[in-house]
This record gives C-alpha cells, structure tokens and sequence, in this order.
C-alpha cells in the first residue's frame, strides 16, 4: 500500500515534469522536419527553416528589437527598483507597506488592462515611438521581480559587515561600493536575468504597443500563428527557446536556479 | 510625517531624506504608466459614445450593454468558471510536484527547478505553439492515436474548451509549484515526524499539519493562478479561436479589430473589479501580517 502510493508519486511527478518541457521539446523538433507543415515526429532532416528564418527580414529585425527592449528594460527597471528594495528593507517609513503592495502591484494588475490603458495614455500624449512605448510597458512590468528579488537579497544581508566597513572610516560611497553591492550581486544578477526573459518572451502588453515595423519578436510570432503556421515558425521559436535556456543555464552556472525563484 | 529610522543622530537626518529619494523613481513611475492609465480607462469607459476620440459626457450605456447581453454575461460566468478550475487543477497537479522539491537534497532538485522554471520564463507564445503542434492535426497525438490504430482519421483536438484549459493549466503550473515550494520550504519536517510518531497516518498529517502550515501558500499560488487565468487572452484566441471566447479574448477584439474603446475598458473594469474583489478576500483569508501581493 504504502509502496504503491510511493509509484504513483513518482509517476505523477514524473509526468508533469515531462509536461512542463514538452512544448519546447516539440517546437525543436518539428523544426528540423521536411514537409511544409508541422508535425511531430519530424519527417526528414533539414535545417532549411532556419536558413528561412535567418533570412527573413521581418524575423531578424524583431528579434534584435527584443534583445535591445529587453537588456534597456532590465537596466532600467534594476536602477528604479533596487533603490526601491533597499527602502523597504532598511528604512520603517510611514506607509512601507502600502509601498511595497504598491511596486509588486503590476504582477496582479491583469497586463491587458494595463497595456490598454498605457496604449490610450500613449496616444494622448503624443508618443507615437514604439520603442518608448514597449519600454514604458516593459519596465513597469519588470520592476516587481527586481523589487521582490532584492527584498529577499537584502533580508539575508548581515548588516556587520556594512559596520566594520563604517568603523574601518570607509565612507558611506566606498561601503556600497566595496562592501553592499559586492555581497547583492548575485541577487542582481538573478532579477537582472528575471527581467530580461520576461521582457524578451512578453506578449500581452508588447501586442498592443507595437505598431509598424517596430515589433517584437513573440508579437511576430503571435500576428504569423494567427493566420498560418509552418515550421518557419518552429525555427524561429526554437530561437527563442535557446536564448531562455542559454539565460538559465548562465544562472545555474553563477548563482544557481533556486535564488531565481 | 517623518517616521523613526534605523539610524539615529546625523546620519539618521540623511536616512531619513535618502530613503525619498529611493522610493520616488518607482512610485513616479506606477503613478504615471500604471495608476494613470488605468484611471483613464476607466473615465474612457463611461463615455457615451463608442469612440474615445473627442468624446465628452458621462453614461453607464457600456456596463449596462455588458450586463445585459446573455451572450457577455455567459462569457464571463465561463471565464470565471474556468479560472476557478485551471486554479484548483493546478493545485492539484502542483501541490505534490511542490512539496517533492521542498523535501529535496538540494543536488537532485536543480534540474527539476530548471524544467519548473522554463515554461515561466518561456515566451507564452511559443509555448502555445509548442501546443498547437502538439494537438494539431498532423501534432503528436493525433500520430500516435493513428499509428496505434485508435481512430483512422485524426481528431480535431484544438478549439475546444479542453484545450484551452490544458494549455492554460499548463502555463501556469509553475506558479503553483513555486508558491507551494516555498511554503513548504518553512515547515520543519520535525513537525511531520512528531505527527507520525503519534501515529497520524500520511493523510491526517497532511490534512491537519501541512495543509494548515502551507495555507498561506496554497492561498496566494491559487489566487495569481485565477487571476492570470481570467486575465488570458493569447491562449484562448490562439488556442480556442471564436469557439471558446473568453473575457480577455473579448477585450482584445473590441480594442484591436473593432476599436471601440469605451466597450473595450468598461469590460476591462469588470476584469478589475473581479481582481480586487478576490485580492481584498484573499488578504482576508490570510490574516493582516502577509498579503497575495507581495509573494
């Protein structure tokens, strides 16, 4: 009995664990396939899609958008929310909470409504460029895994080390410089990776502040999906796929997973 | 208006001055690309007109059109419907995969965080992609249902609820999984031990110790679940087409391809309303000292 329910957890875990990374495996693989629609197994061998894909003109230019969106978004939302986290977590100012409900807020606000109401916001005042515009979007929505990640950070920070510094005549610039930063890089570094993904991989809000030719990659993929799919877009996704992975597998390598999450 | 800091004495006068300066950047920035759009959603919503441009005046025409029509009204009982089970399968489906990993030597659970990590940090796109070649007509499943002679030709797997709901559940497992990762994480396993050795079986321990300690997780894991869920839009206008309409689907038609923004933001205030409503009860239910908002 007892033995029993122990198999069945591991089948269970086993099975959802195969279910989180099937569509990724998938995507790779049907982008290798011959024939001129997706299937899986794939058919064949060839890497003529990604030939395609380096090639068109639509995807490169979205994917080089979405790098530069995603590397300005993250130093942005870094610079504003580290200063941020570092109010929370050292000074007991009259409405902290309030605040710190206030700057995790964008992860509940459903992004639909927000994007809409940046769109009409935009329009108004005039801010026709769409790098702006995706930019404004993108480091309001980035800012709470910067907030909440350098919370956590600092809440592990001994603050002795800061003091023997202090005691050491260091001034208080040569104390964050030496001593502060130092010791919260790898938390940096793990919201800095946090943001750039969600950045980069973001559909809801850069669907309806990309306009023209200023798109992002996943808003191309999503307009493509919508009227055809072939394995063009499989390749194009697997792109995708391998610039997440090639940003986890850095962060396992540096800090490790676990302070990502 | 000044409150005490950690520091006293000169230096304390300057704390008190820096941590204005910390906190300005991002409350200017909420303030102006998240407070303010949303209040100016929610005036574009009570226009009268079905155009914002140039509109003026005040009417409840909108909400009263939403609230009216059977058709939008059943739309929203079925995106509530169907936040509710995408929430509770997650949990589910999560809660064991969740507290496998916190009761986990740290060596074994790097991959397994890796593989919980990467639909999270995935493009929502292409994981619903991923899915549509999955169930598509030449996808995975529908070989497999072929070649093992099962049916003879291939099924219509994608634009159905079933679908919607599989992927949706999909994209936010993880969600689930984290939230009660961590929660667990703080429970002392000698709590379950002492449980044990008063000879509570696995299912009482589990019912009376760890549910009640991981509360709070369960909590605030479900709540972001439902609310991302009744937030969708790509998955089920990808995945489910006209078939399977849901409130974020209808929001993003009247804005895109209709246009009427009014319409468009008073259904987005209902979205909102809902939202606030479950975090005020989910807040509630966790007791004054944690909130959903800040896990």
């Amino acid at each position: 009995m007892e033995r029993a329910s122990r198999v069945a957890g591991v089948l269970v875990r086993g099975s959802v664990y195969l279910m989180l990374a099937l569509p990724a495996l998938i995507v790779i693989a049907s982008s290798v396939s011959r024939t001129r629609f997706l299937t899986f197994p794939p058919q064949g061998f060839t890497l003529d899609w990604y030939g395609r894909a380096f090639r068109s003109q639509a995807f490169m230019g979205s994917l080089a958008l979405s790098t530069e969106l995603a590397v300005a978004a993250t130093l942005l939302a870094l610079a504003i929310g580290t200063p941020a986290a570092y109010a929370i977590d050292r000074h007991r100012f009259r409405g902290r909470d309030l605040f710190h409900a206030f700057v995790m807020s964008p992860m509940i606000v459903p992004l639909v409504v927000l994007a809409i109401g940046l769109l009409q916001l935009m329009t108004w005042l005039g801010f026709g460029q769409a790098f702006l515009r995706l930019l404004v979007g993108h480091v309001v929505i980035t800012l709470p895994y910067v907030v909440r990640t350098m919370t956590a950070s600092l809440a592990l920070f001994d603050r002795a080390l800061e003091e023997a510094a202090m005691n050491l005549r260091a001034t208080p610039w040569q104390v964050v410089r030496r001593v502060t930063l130092p010791i919260l890089l790898p938390g940096l570094l793990s919201a800095a990776v946090f943001c750039f993904v969600t950045s980069f991989g973001n559909i809801t809000v850069s669907v309806f502040l990309a306009r023209g030719n200023q798109v992002t990659l996943p808003v191309q993929i999503f307009t493509y999906v919508e009227h055809s799919y072939d394995p063009i877009l499989a390749a194009v996704s697997t792109l995708v796929i391998v610039v997440t992975l090639i940003v986890i597998f850095l962060v396992e390598r540096t800090v490790g997973l676990e302070r990502m999450v | 208006m000044v409150a005490a800091s950690s520091t006293g004495g000169a230096a304390g006068s300057r704390a008190r001055r820096a941590w204005r300066l910390q906190v300005a950047p991002s409350a200017a920035l909420l303030l102006a690309f998240l407070v303010i759009p949303v209040l100016i959603l929610g005036r574009i919503s009570f226009y009268p007109a079905d155009r914002s441009f140039g509109a003026t005046g005040w009417s409840l025409r909108h909400y009263a059109k939403f609230f009216g029509d059977i058709f939008y009204v059943g739309v929203l009982g079925e995106t509530i419907l169907y936040g509710l089970v995408v929430a509770v399968a997650t949990l589910v489906v999560g809660f064991p995969v969740g507290y496998s990993l916190a009761r986990m030597p740290a060596r074994g659970r790097r991959w397994r965080i890796a593989l919980v990590i990467l639909p999270l940090t995935l493009s929502l796109v292409v994981n619903v992609f991923g899915w549509l070649v999955i169930l598509g007509g030449e996808g995975m499943v529908n070989r497999l249902l072929v070649a093992l002679g099962l049916v003879d030709a291939p099924l219509r797997l994608l634009f159905n609820r079933g679908a919607v709901l599989l992927v949706l559940a999909h994209t936010f497992l993880p969600f689930q999984i984290l939230s009660i990762m961590s929660v667990v994480a703080h429970i002392d396993p000698a709590l379950e031990e002492a449980a044990a050795n008063l000879r509570a079986g696995r299912w009482t321990t589990l019912r009376r110790v760890i549910l009640p300690l991981a509360w709070p997780g369960i909590v605030a894991g479900s709540t972001l679940v439902f609310i991302l869920t009744i937030s969708a839009f790509v998955t089920p206008r990808l995945v489910g087409g006209a078939r399977v309409p849901m409130l974020g689907s209808l929001i993003f038609e009247q804005i895109i391809v209709v246009q009427n923004w009014p319409f468009g933001g008073a259904m987005s205030f209902v979205l909102l309303a809902i939202v606030l409503a479950l975090l005020v009860l989910a807040n509630r239910s966790l007791g004054p000292r944690s909130s959903v908002s800040r896990t």
